[in-house]
């Protein structure tokens, strides 16, 4: 990641934390808002990749202030959906992995349990998948300049791996802490319950299912490889 | 594991005309016979088409020219896997030595074995089988028994290997043995390159459910082979051996090598699809175009000169559960008889009865699953 763009997050995680208390007034007015806007328009002069970035902070820190459409207009939405998933599933990745490696039981943590490692290596994939398909979105939009009709191939793709693996994580999150993760108290479900509404927002697996998949057909059986190394890498 | 970079996928020179010619070479050279030879098409012998690709430099790519290689960027020789995958061609007989045995000799070997062993692997004539498991030695792989003693004349060997896929076709095995006597576990261990028409040395093939031949016994009574059959360094088998099965784990082989049947599923739904078939497709796209970005992010990482082991046992775990899904989600939407003769009913028996397999070879889906818990830091 570049000095900037750490620089970008090291200043989300701050005003995030400030606004989970606030609200979304700290955001607006540290400039979130100009993120895309061009330098020469007295903007940030941002790419999709540094909005990828700021997103999967905000899915973490305060998934329902409505930050993504701060950053970005309608049409963009189901992008900007991925990255806050993506977020958001790493942080129960994360908080899943500590609370296995702390809870004990039968005179040992839960991490040391076959079954509970095996769980937790299916979601991690999960989560590798999404932040991959996060970042290939965020690459795609960059090198389209945010082109939503020349991303829609992935923008629609990643919308439905990302749908795809909210049931697994969030399922797999849940089952491994036990009754802790079923409080209000604890942590884990300020990540999940947003998980499963964005599985339903701005698209969900039917919708882009159908769409992506119209959009294979048309290009018959050999055309799809074709049309998938065109488009990057 | 956690916060570990998506390394970029950014290969040096031409892509795009790498991609056409090869493409291009592909519509001449590439057989045009049964369809069920694409499928699964890494382990489909054509020692012709192996020997016509070297002729056009597309094996042993990444070697050093002065080894017969075409010194290209690892992320060049990637491209052109995910195109020859991608297509269905018959790449079995020089898959394995051009992919881990090359890099390895290349890697640990020493310049007597580089001269003898990489102009044939690159010119796709020169075979290789992987000898690491055994009857007692399966996913717990450091339970290898197989002994070589040195002895004044070189290092003698008995002991056995097993599910070794090629060994009837191939000219060498690179083989883990027990060189240190009462060692035990991961310690004590070499690697041996062996020469496969040795005295005393048997091959019995092992027929598989689908009723072919690809994997096999092979018996070591009193083998002899030189001391030169060292490779790399004594005692250090299993820290080699890691290496080699993270090029044998990462490649796009783990998610693309059923291609074929997407092809078919695509082509019979047509350019106006039924509901439940766009919706297949759409998913299937999904999920193959997320697995192609992390099994790209992970070759960069190994390009890179890093250790993408757990990174690859991702795209492992996710790409044999993708290839095994595949055909079951067809067969449940598409009516289809397990006797018709069309390309796609032909795939997807095919893939079916060959598709339990592929959570096995190459290390089992829960040995895969628990290197990502290890990377997560459990145990």
């Amino acid at each position: 990641m570049s000095a900037a763009r750490e620089m970008l997050c090291d200043t989300a995680r701050a005003v995030f934390a400030e606004a989970v208390t606030a609200g979304i007034a700290p955001v607006e007015e540290a400039g979130f808002g100009l993120l895309l806007v061009p330098e020469t328009e007295n903007g940030f002069g941002g790419d999709w990749g540094d909005v990828n970035a700021v997103l999967q902070i905000a899915g973490v820190v305060v998934p329902d202030l409505p930050v993504a459409e701060l950053i970005a207009g309608e049409a963009l939405q189901p992008a900007a959906t991925v990255s806050l998933m993506a977020g958001a599933m790493g942080q129960a990745l994360s908080l899943s992995i500590d609370h296995v490696n702390t809870r004990q039981q039968f005179g040992r943590p839960l991490g040391k349990f076959q079954a509970v490692q095996q769980s937790l290596a299916v979601m991690a994939c999960e989560v590798r998948a999404v932040e991959a398909a996060a970042a290939a979105l965020a690459s795609r939009l960059d090198a389209v300049r945010l082109d939503v009709i020349a991303a829609d191939f992935e923008i629609a793709a990643a919308k439905l791996r990302a749908n795809r693996a909210v049931g697994v994580v969030a399922a797999i999150a849940h089952q491994v802490h036990g009754a802790i993760g079923f409080t209000e108290e604890y942590d884990l479900h300020r990540v999940t319950v947003p998980l499963m509404r964005w599985r339903g927002a701005h698209g969900n697996d039917a919708f882009w299912a159908a769409r992506l998949g119209r959009q294979v057909a048309a290009l018959g059986g050999r055309g799809l490889w074709k049309a998938m190394t065109a488009r990057g890498a | 594991m956690q916060g570990f970079a998506l390394y970029p996928f950014d290969p040096p020179g031409d892509i795009a005309a790498l991609r056409a010619d090869l493409r291009a070479w592909l519509a001449v050279n590439q057989p045009q016979g049964d369809v069920v030879a694409q499928a699964n098409c890494w382990a489909s012998f054509d020692a012709g088409f192996s020997r016509a690709l070297g002729a056009a430099g597309y094996v042993g790519m990444t070697l050093p020219v002065r080894y017969g290689g075409g010194d290209r960027h690892p992320l060049e020789r990637y491209v052109v896997i995910e195109e020859l995958l991608a297509a269905g061609a018959p790449v079995g007989a020089h898959w394995i030595a051009d992919r881990q045995t090359g890099p390895l000799i290349l890697r640990y070997g020493s310049e007597e074995q580089r001269e003898r062993y990489l102009p044939g692997i690159a010119k796709g004539e020169l075979y290789a089988c992987i000898g690491l498991s055994e009857p007692g030695a399966g996913s717990d792989l450091a339970a290898v028994r197989t002994t070589a003693r040195e002895t004044p004349d070189g290092w003698r060997i008995n002991g056995q290997k097993i599910w070794t896929t090629g060994a009837h076709f191939s000219h060498i095995m690179l083989a883990l043995v027990r060189t240190e006597e009462g060692s035990e576990r991961n310690a004590g261990l070499s690697q041996l390159l062996i020469d496969l028409d040795t005295p005393g040395i048997t091959i019995r093939p092992i027929i598989d459910m689908a009723g072919h031949h690809d994997f096999n016994e092979v018996f070591f009574d009193d083998v002899l082979v030189p001391h030169g059959a060292l490779v790399g360094e004594r005692g250090q088998g299993w820290k080699q051996v890691t290496a080699e099965l993270g090029l044998e784990r990462s490649g796009p082989e783990r998610y693309l090598s059923s291609h074929a049947l997407l092809v078919a599923l695509i082509d019979a739904a047509g350019p106006d699809p039924a509901p439940e078939l766009a919706t297949l497709i759409g998913e299937l796209t999904a999920e193959m175009w997320a697995l192609r970005q992390l099994s790209m992010s992970t070759a960069a990482k190994l390009a890179a000169g890093e250790d993408p082991m757990v990174e690859a046992s991702v795209v492992k775990e996710l790409g044999n559960a993708f290839e095994q899904d595949m055909p079951r989600r067809v067969q449940a939407i598409v009516d289809s008889g397990w006797d018709d003769e069309d390309d796609l009913a032909k795939l997807l028996r095919a893939l079916l009865i060959a598709s339990p397999s592929f959570s096995l070879r190459g290390g089992t889906r829960e040995v895969i699953r628990g290197i990502i818990a290890r990377g997560l830091g459990l145990r």
